[in-house]
C-alpha cells in the first residue's frame, strides 16, 4: 500500500470505517467538524446532525444498543454537555467511541487553538465512579491506528471509549499508510428487539432495578471496574525513549505537545502515555530509574497530579497554556527548571 | 373486552407490584398501552420501549420486551437512535410531562421536525411527581405546587400546535376515558411518522391531594366532568380531548432550480 496525505480528522473517519462504524450522530464544533463532513459522504454509515451534543450521545447510545457500531465527535463544550449520558453508557454497558478534539477552554475559550484541558474531565466529568479507557495519539497515523483500537476496546469492554485529540493533530496533514489489516472486534451482545432485557442507569442486577440494595451496588461497581482494568491491559500503549546520554530526568508529555519533546531526546529520557487512562502501570518501573520526573502538558497540571498519585512522589511540572507550542519558550522553560 | 387478559403478555408480571403509590394513575396508562399493543398484536421481538426518568419512566422496566431507561429528558434521542439504526423495530417512548416537555423539550421539538417514525406516550400528570411535586410545563395557571406556593404564574404549554407544524400525530386523552385512550394509542402506533399521546393521569400523592382531592377517584371524576371528546378537530380547546386532524403535508423544502 502506498503512502497518502491525510488530515488528522480525516484519518479518524477512515479508521472508523475500517473498524466497522455504522452510525454517527454529532453537532458541529471547531476543531472536530471535519469528522462529520467526511462521514456524510460515506455510503454505509448513517449520519445524523442532531440538535445538540446531548441528543448526539443519546442517539448513539440508542443506535449502539440496536446493534450498530456508533461514534460521536466533539470538542470541550460539547464534551461537557455529553457527560451525564457518558455515565449512563457506563452503567448500561454500551460500546461507543467518543472523539474529543480539544480546544482552549474553559467555556468558549480560544476555539481554533489546541489544548489538553479535558484530561481529567475524561475520567471524572460524569457524576459517580466509572472507569473509562482513554487513548490520546500524537500523529495522523496514530489517530488512524488508535481510532481502530478505540472501537475494539469499546466492543471488548462494552463501554464508551474516549479518543482524545487536539486542534493541532486533528488539523495536521501527514502521509500515512491506511492499513486495513487490523483484527476487528465484533459485537458480542444481541441487538435490541431480541429479548426482554431492561437497560437502565439505575443500579441493577440482571435487568432488574435495585434502587437501595447496597451490596448489589458494590458488586456492580466492582465488576465494572475489574472489567475496565482487564480490557485496558490488552491495550497497553505508551512510548518510552531512553536517552543516549546519561540523564537523571524523565520528561513526560503526550498528544500534540509530545511531538516537540522529541527535540530534547538527547538531554532527557522521554515517556509518552498513549493510553492515558487507566494509567499504564509500566510508568512505575520506568519512573523508578530517574531522580527527576518532569511533566509538561497544555493545562495546569491535570495529568501531573495523576502521575504523582500513582508514583507516590513529587514531580516537576511545566504548564504550556494558551494553545501556543513554541520551541524557544519550551527550551527556556525546560532548562530553566534544571538550575 | 374488560375480561380480556391477553394484554398481560406484554408485562413482566413477576416484577409486580410497581413502585407507584396506591391510587396512582400510571398503572392505568401502562395497562392501556399493553392493551393497544395487544389489539395490534405487536410482535414482542421487534418492539422496544424507551423511557426517561420520573415515576412514569419506571414503567419501561415492566414491559416484557427489550427496554431502555435513559437519563432524564433523553428518551426521545435514544429512541431516535434505535429507530434510525433499525427501521424494522417498533419504538415506543413512555415518560412523564416534565421529562418529555420540560427538560427534554428541545428533543421533542426536533423529533417533530425530523418526523421520526416513533410513538411517544406521555403520562401527563401535570407535575414533577417523583421529586415531590414541583411545577411542570403543563401545570395549570395559578395552581399551587411546592415551587409555586402562590400559584403557578405561568400558563401551561399547549403543545398540540407543534405537531401541526409538521403534520405529525397528536392526541390528548385521560385515564378516565379508557376506550378513548386505547384508541388514541392504537392510532398513534399505526401512524407513519412521529406520534404523541398526551394521556392525562392522576398523581394523587404529590399533586391531587394538595389541591383538595380526597382520593384519585375524585380526580378521575374531574376528568369525566371537565373533558369532552372532540376527535379529528382542527385543534383542541382546553377542555377537549381527541386526536387532531392531520393536514396534507406541505411541499418539502425549496424546489431546486
Ligand atoms: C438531570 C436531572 N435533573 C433532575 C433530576 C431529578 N428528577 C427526577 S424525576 C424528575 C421529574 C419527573 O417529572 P415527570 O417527568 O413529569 O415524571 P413524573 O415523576 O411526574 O411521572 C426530576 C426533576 C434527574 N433525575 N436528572
Ligand atoms: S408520586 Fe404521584 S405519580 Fe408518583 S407514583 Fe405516587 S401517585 Fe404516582
Amino acid at each position: 500500500m502506498t503512502k497518502q496525505l491525510f488530515q488528522g480528522n480525516q484519518a479518524i473517519t477512515m479508521a472508523a470505517e475500517v473498524a466497522g462504524l455504522k452510525f454517527f450522530a454529532g453537532y458541529p464544533i471547531t476543531p472536530a467538524s471535519e469528522i462529520i463532513h467526511e462521514l456524510v459522504n460515506k455510503k454505509h454509515i448513517k449520519v445524523l446532525q442532531m440538535e445538540d451534543e446531548i441528543a448526539s450521545i443519546n442517539a448513539i447510545i440508542g443506535a449502539s444498543l440496536a446493534g450498530l457500531k456508533a461514534m460521536t465527535a466533539t470538542s470541550g463544550p460539547g464534551f461537557s454537555l455529553m457527560q451525564e449520558s457518558i455515565g449512563l453508557a457506563h452503567m448500561m454497558e454500551v460500546p461507543l467511541v467518543i472523539v474529543n478534539v480539544q480546544r482552549v477552554g474553559p467555556s468558549t475559550g480560544m476555539p481554533t487553538l489546541p489544548a489538553q484541558g479535558d484530561v481529567i474531565q475524561c475520567i471524572h466529568g460524569s457524576h459517580g465512579d466509572y472507569f473509562p479507557i482513554v487513548f490520546y495519539p500524537n500523529s495522523v497515523s496514530e489517530l488512524y491506528k488508535y481510532t481502530i483500537m478505540a472501537f475494539n476496546a469499546a466492543e471488548e469492554s462494552l463501554s464508551p471509549v474516549i479518543l482524545l485529540s487536539d486542534g493541532f493533530i486533528s488539523h495536521l496533514y501527514e502521509t500515512i499508510i491506511p492499513d486495513r489489516n487490523f483484527d476487528i472486534k465484533n459485537r458480542t451482545r444481541p441487538p435490541l428487539g431480541a429479548g426482554n432485557r431492561h437497560f437502565t442507569g439505575l443500579s441493577h442486577e440482571d435487568s432488574v432495578p435495585k434502587t437501595s440494595d447496597v451490596d448489589n451496588y458494590r458488586r456492580l461497581i466492582t465488576r465494572l471496574h475489574e472489567k475496565q482494568q482487564l480490557t485496558a491491559q490488552r491495550y497497553n500503549y505508551y512510548e518510552y525513549l531512553e536517552c543516549s546520554k546519561d540523564t537523571d530526568t524523565l520528561l513526560i508529555s503526550y498528544g500534540a505537545l509530545s511531538r516537540i519533546a522529541y527535540y530534547f531526546k538527547n538531554d532527557f529520557a522521554l515517556y509518552r502515555p498513549i493510553r492515558l487512562f487507566p494509567i499504564v502501570e509500566e510508568i512505575k518501573i520506568i519512573a523508578s530509574r530517574y531522580k527527576r520526573i518532569l511533566i509538561m502538558e497544555m493545562n495546569t497540571g491535570q495529568y501531573a497530579h495523576e502521575i504523582e498519585r500513582i508514583l507516590h512522589r513529587e514531580v516537576e511540572f511545566i504548564p504550556i497554556l494558551g494553545g501556543c507550542i513554541d520551541l524557544n519558550e519550551i527550551k527556556q522553560k525546560l532548562y530553566e527548571q534544571r538550575y | 373486552m374488560n375480561n380480556d387478559t391477553n394484554f398481560k403478555r406484554y408485562l413482566k408480571l413477576d416484577l409486580l407490584p410497581t413502585p407507584w403509590c396506591p391510587g396512582c394513575g400510571n398503572g392505568i396508562v401502562l395497562k392501556t398501552i399493553c392493551q393497544a399493543f395487544d389489539e395490534l398484536d405487536l410482535p414482542k421481538n421487534g418492539t422496544v420501549v424507551v423511557s426517561g426518568i420520573g415515576c412514569a419512566g419506571r414503567s419501561a422496566g415492566f414491559f416484557d420486551l427489550d427496554s431502555v431507561h435513559t437519563a432524564h429528558g433523553r428518551a426521545i434521542p435514544v429512541a431516535e437512535g434505535i429507530k434510525y439504526a433499525n427501521d424494522a423495530l417498533n419504538v415506543v417512548v413512555v415518560s412523564g410531562d416534565g421529562d418529555l416537555i420540560g427538560i427534554g423539550g428541545n428533543h421533542l421539538f426536533q423529533a417533530i421536525r425530523r418526523n421520526t417514525n416513533i410513538t411517544v406516550i406521555c403520562y401527563a400528570n401535570e407535575i414533577y411527581a417523583m421529586t415531590g411535586g414541583q411545577v411542570s410545563p403543563i401545570t395549570p395557571h395559578n395552581t399551587k405546587t411546592l415551587t409555586t406556593p402562590n400559584g403557578n404564574p405561568d400558563r401551561p404549554a399547549d403543545i398540540q400546535f407543534l405537531f401541526k407544524s409538521n403534520n405529525c400525530f397528536f392526541a390528548r386523552t385521560t385515564a378516565y376515558h379508557l376506550n378513548h385512550m386505547r384508541k388514541c394509542i392504537v392510532e398513534a402506533l399505526k401512524f407513519k411518522g412521529f406520534s404523541f399521546v398526551e394521556a392525562r393521569t392522576m398523581c394523587i400523592v404529590n399533586y391531587g391531594r394538595r389541591l383538595g382531592y380526597k382520593n384519585s377517584n375524585e380526580m378521575l371524576l374531574h376528568y369525566k366532568e371537565f373533558y369532552k371528546i372532540n376527535d379529528y378537530a382542527e385543534a383542541l380547546a382546553e377542555n377537549e380531548i381527541g386526536i387532531i386532524k392531520s393536514a396534507p403535508r406541505s411541499s418539502d423544502g425549496f424546489p431546486s432550480a
